[in-house]
């Protein structure tokens, strides 16, 4: 079992109020600051509960499709992805759209791709995305 | 309002046991956060973070913002923890399992029990992060009022 904890301070409404994102305990990243404004419309530099997901997101679908690779003898020297995702306020989050290019010594382009949505389908993230859309667009380097 | 996009990119080298990843946000907020899969899943983090602890940052992030929406005070002072656990499900392999969110709320001219209680489940209601968590795992909250904010702080 993994736990990892995060901590949010929240200082007045939420239209002209601001929050931060406390350092992570890990120490990885913060305080990250954060508003309604900036979720929503131009970011200015700021981060948001999308982008994260965003990071959370691509990190699982990386981790898991070099795991299925590596499994299947195919490890992969390089792996870049990415994710988008998609926030419609009143709706909410509603897609997901993951992106990778892959550097895969011997492996063939159908394989690849079998993999890809392998680990899209199944990486933790994706699993607690049940309702949310998710797309996949993946390539061989 | 319009949709909202928002996107980070990931780098991965080498294989799951012994490689590593750098992850960095379409903003610029964060660039190169490093990961790696002994630090997922085992107890010491390095100084590395996780998927887990992404999504306990956005989880976090969206119930404040939420409850500060509902809660509609200038004076407001809200604290989220969101504690995201991760689990090796029988046949399903790791799961996202539960998010835990403690939630510390300062604010004027509100009242502790039904006042309070119906605020804070309008937030878990409307933070989209909850629904989406909660429609895989559960989400437990913690909530307390502690009370006025002092309003010499603001000032």
């Amino acid at each position: 079992m993994a736990d990892r904890s995060a901590s949010v301070t929240w200082q007045g409404d939420l239209m002209s109020g601001h929050g931060e994102i406390e350092e992570v305990p890990s120490g990885a990243f913060g305080p990250l600051q954060v508003t309604w404004s900036a979720r929503a419309e131009d970011s200015n530099g700021k981060t948001s509960p999308e982008e994260l997901l965003a990071a959370a997101h691509a990190t699982c679908f990386a981790m898991a499709l070099s795991h299925g690779l590596a499994q299947s003898g195919h490890a992969a020297e390089r792996l870049q992805t990415s994710a988008t995702v998609t926030f419609v306020p009143g709706t909410g989050v509603t897609r997901s759209a993951l992106t990778v290019v892959g550097s895969v010594p011997g492996i063939g382009e159908d394989e690849f791709q079998a993999a890809a949505e392998d680990a899209k389908e199944n990486c933790p993230v994706s699993k607690a995305l049940g309702g949310v859309e998710k797309t996949l667009e993946a390539r061989l380097q | 309002m319009p949709r909202i996009e928002r996107h980070a990119n990931v780098t991965w080298d080498g294989t799951n046991a012994r490689g590593r990843g750098a992850i960095s946000a379409g903003t610029g907020a964060f660039t190169g956060l490093e990961y790696s899969l002994p630090v997922r899943i085992g107890k010491g983090t390095e100084g590395k973070t996780s998927p887990e602890e992404l999504l306990a940052a956005a989880h976090a992030g969206c119930f404040a913002m939420s409850l500060a929406g509902e809660l509609r005070r200038d004076d407001a002072h809200v604290d989220v923890t969101a504690n995201v656990v991760m689990d090796e499900v029988e046949g399903k392999g790791h799961r996202i399992v539960e998010s835990q969110l403690t939630v510390r709320v300062a604010a004027s001219g509100i009242e502790r029990g039904e006042e309070f209680d119906r605020i804070v489940r309008a937030a878990h209601e409307g933070c989209p992060f909850s629904q989406l968590i909660e429609a895989s795992a559960k989400v437990t909250i913690d909530a307390e009022l502690e009370g006025q904010w002092p309003t010499a702080v603001q000032a």
